[in-house]
């Protein structure tokens, strides 16, 4: 698992309170029961974790973890070639 | 009016009812400091139009329900700035829920972000207010009257109301003029996202006042510009209902003129 991985594992099971979650990439926010207060809760903390801008409407096209984890590492990646 | 020279900050200045308080502060002549949650884009082009009335714009990133996030956003006016003159609190949240739905996230979230913020933010504000000072609360209808799935953030301006009186009270001494005011259903987006599920009656129902149009964010930013200006110093911890009297006529009995 890369760090940023770890981390939005890390977030998102503390967000949605489910220490037991079975994070795999193909896992998605309704298997966990987030609703939308879970998934603003969960970009703010990775926007500030990471230093980045999530987009509200890109975040539309994520279908799952494995899709929501490399979104994040291409915003990580693009903050660090900025 | 004249705001000539004054600093203000306005949280959640970038949209909607806090954008036009911001342009309407900026046209009175005051420096803006644009606070905003996550839309730097949307803060960055409201920035934009307020310099283009000939004052200066800040834009600070800060989720006023983080306790830290407030702290870091006063250090920065403070450097900025060195003061203060004007306080608009503006910037809410909430979970549209009914209350026997609410958990507890829900609720501190929208507590947080609604209320707690407000006192926070005015004992920072308070100390940079070294010539005294206007601070305005934004609430709504829905402290006192109940709305639908609305109890969240009802609860937390009935909260924010109560603040506004202590506050008026405890920083008279300082100069400082504290007053709110609870608008009634504004035309925004925010607006049209609550009322999207709701019965076409009850959502039509925002849109009857007796003044017979919806109130606006202008409207909103002018009542907010009247109170940051010394021809309201003697009104203090005042809550001033704008809602085109729609609060005083039951649902549907009022005709539009
Ligand atoms: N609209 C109505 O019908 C109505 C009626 C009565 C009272 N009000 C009150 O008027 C005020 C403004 O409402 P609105 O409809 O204009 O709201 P809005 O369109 O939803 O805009 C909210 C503003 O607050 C910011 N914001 C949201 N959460 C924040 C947080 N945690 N920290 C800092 N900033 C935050 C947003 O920034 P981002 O864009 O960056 O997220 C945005 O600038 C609120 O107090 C609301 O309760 C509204």
């Amino acid at each position: 698992m890369s760090p940023v991985e770890e981390k939005v594992k890390e977030i998102v099971i503390k967000i949605v309170r489910k220490p037991e979650l079975d994070f795999t990439p193909t896992t998605t926010f309704k298997d966990m029961n987030a609703d939308s207060l879970d998934i603003v809760q969960i970009l703010v903390a990775l926007e500030d974790a990471f230093d980045i801008e999530i987009i509200d409407e890109e975040m539309k096209e994520i279908a799952n973890m494995g899709e929501f984890v490399a979104y994040i590492e291409r915003k990580v990646a693009a903050r660090k070639a900025a | 009016m004249s705001l000539t020279g004054k600093v203000a900050l306005v949280t959640g200045g970038s949209r909607g009812i806090g954008r036009a308080i911001s342009l309407k502060l900026a046209a009175g002549g005051a420096d803006v400091i644009i606070n905003y949650f996550r839309r730097r884009e949307t803060a960055e082009s409201t920035a934009r139009e307020v310099e283009k009335l000939g004052v200066s714009a800040h834009i600070i990133k800060a989720n006023v329900g983080e306790p830290e996030k407030i702290g870091l956003m006063f250090d920065e006016i403070k450097a900025k700035c060195g003061r203060l003159d004007i306080f608009i609190n503006n910037a809410a949240s909430g979970v549209a829920r009914p209350a026997l739905e609410l958990d507890d996230k829900s609720w501190d979230w929208t507590m947080d972000i609604n209320a707690r913020a407000f006192l926070l933010c005015v004992q920072r504000a308070a100390c940079l207010m070294t010539n005294g000072g206007k601070i305005v609360a934004i609430s709504s209808l829905g402290s006192r009257l109940t709305l639908p799935a609305y109890t969240s953030v009802g609860v937390s301006k009935a909260a924010l109301e109560a603040l506004v009186r202590y506050l008026a009270v405890e920083l008279a001494p300082r100069g400082i003029c504290v007053n709110g005011l609870a608008a009634g259903g504004v035309e925004s987006e925010s607006l049209k996202l609550y009322t999207r599920g709701q019965e076409a009656a009850a959502a039509g129902a925002w849109q009857t006042t007796p003044a017979g149009r919806m109130v606006q964010g202008k409207d909103v930013a002018n009542l907010v510009a009247f109170l940051c200006s010394d021809d309201s110093e003697m009104i203090r911890g005042q809550i001033i209902v704008i809602d085109g009297g729609v609060s005083l006529a039951p649902i549907g009995t009022a005709k539009p003129s």
